[in-house]
């Protein structure tokens, strides 16, 4: 017969303490490669590297500020990831290089994630059963 | 761990160093060096607190002019210097693997759905995050901080920012970046050229309120509040970052990361081409 007190089941209080959810860091990529308008936003750029070129500043100063306009640019690294899974190989590896997406080789990450949160829950329990 | 030791930055409260009593607490039995400057009023009080061996001087103005501190302030009462010397001091030691801890923690803890309990063998926790850290190739990880759970716990996750204790290595070098809010000046701008950095929330540590605690960064923040603290990170991030209000005990300006727009997501090996 289970445990019931005013504080609720304790058996279900027992068990939920070692249920935690647990969160990969990994994105799964969508199934529908998007437009590559989609990853990146540049309005803002544009707007600077317009207003820049109509000025009567020297070329090397104008070199700087665009290249500096370029911060501006809002990317969308979900959709940049969406897009890399449907890509061909040379794109891929330019997105690589450029470190548009960072790619867990061998699940070193996702699979290192599980067993760290394994041997802290076991430490736990060590300290705490 | 033999290659292993805990770095305590600190500076003017040689007297209350209290990350190095709760290390202690929380059964960690390892070596602990205090890294100060050579600006520090109290130095003599650390060493005769913790030993000529254990503290670890570095030249501040040295490091300043050689890293980017984001602003022409020439303020060195900042903790950037000491993040950045600790990769030096730890080759000069012999150590490949550290932490860095700023010096007013109080509690280290495990954190689940039903709250935080004290973490009571610290060294076995090191071992476990070093193991992950050691074979993932990431930049940094960091514990959680208390703030990280208002509202209530998440779930165990590793989230991309990274603050206040890293572990390092000698042979992952970083710098961190601009004279305040150092760390995610750094974790913003690294994390968007490809670094990983993590908070792991399974694990907790907690320290003195923001403004609240005599020493370290207090009198930076009250001198310019936190907007240009928060600013800094916008000068470096301009396109996922912006300042907005965070209210707490102490409501103050803070910076807004828009995740999505910051970090390149990580993904499985199996969509890249072979």
């Amino acid at each position: 017969m289970k445990q019931f007190n005013i504080f609720g089941n304790l058996e279900n209080q027992e068990e939920k303490k070692y249920t935690t959810k647990i969160e990969s860091p990994i994105y799964e990529p969508k199934n529908q490669k998007p437009h590559i308008m989609e990853l990146y936003d540049n309005q803002k750029t544009r707007r600077l590297i317009r207003e820049i070129d109509l000025s009567t500043l020297p070329i090397e100063e104008k070199m700087f500020l665009i290249d500096a306009a370029r911060r501006h640019t809002v990317f969308n690294y979900e959709k940049v990831a969406d897009y890399y899974a449907h890509s061909s190989k040379e794109m891929q590896e330019f997105m690589e290089r450029s470190a548009l997406v960072i790619v867990d080789f061998e699940k070193a990450i996702q699979h290192g994630f599980v067993k760290m949160c394994d041997d802290i829950k076991k430490q736990y329990l060590e300290e705490y059963e | 761990m033999n290659d292993f030791a805990v770095f305590i930055l600190t500076h003017g409260r040689a007297d209350n160093v209290i990350t190095f009593k709760t290390l202690k607490k929380c059964g960690y039995t390892g070596p602990v060096y205090l890294v100060i400057d050579n600006e520090d009023k109290m130095t003599n009080e650390y060493i005769k607190n913790f030993g000529e061996e254990n503290v670890k001087i570095f030249d501040k103005k040295k490091m300043a002019d050689s890293i980017d501190e984001g602003n022409n302030f020439d303020n060195r009462k900042v903790i950037i210097h000491a993040r950045n010397a600790c990769f030096e001091i730890a080759k000069e030691l012999g150590i490949k693997y550290f932490i860095q801890l700023d010096d007013d923690y109080y509690y280290f803890g495990y954190r689940y759905d039903t709250g935080a309990k004290i973490i009571k063998n610290l060294d076995e926790v090191f071992r476990i995050v070093f193991d992950f850290y050691k074979n993932s190739n990431i930049t940094s990880i960091a514990l959680s901080q208390g703030g990280d759970h208002i509202g209530g716990f998440s779930g165990i996750k590793l989230k991309r920012k990274c603050m206040n204790s890293f572990f390092c290595s000698t042979d992952r070098p970083f710098q961190f970046i601009g004279s305040i809010n150092e760390d995610v000046n750094t974790y913003t701008t690294l994390g968007s050229r490809g670094h990983v950095f993590f908070t792991f929330t399974n694990l907790q540590l907690d320290q003195k309120d923001t403004q609240s605690n005599k020493g370290g960064m207090t009198d930076q923040y009250h001198l310019s509040g936190t907007y240009v603290k928060s600013f800094h990170t916008v000068m470096m991030q301009p396109n996922s970052v912006k300042v907005s209000m965070m209210n707490s005990n102490h409501p103050r300006l803070h910076h807004s990361i828009n995740w999505k727009e910051t970090t390149p997501m990580i993904i499985d090996q199996k969509y890249k081409i072979q």
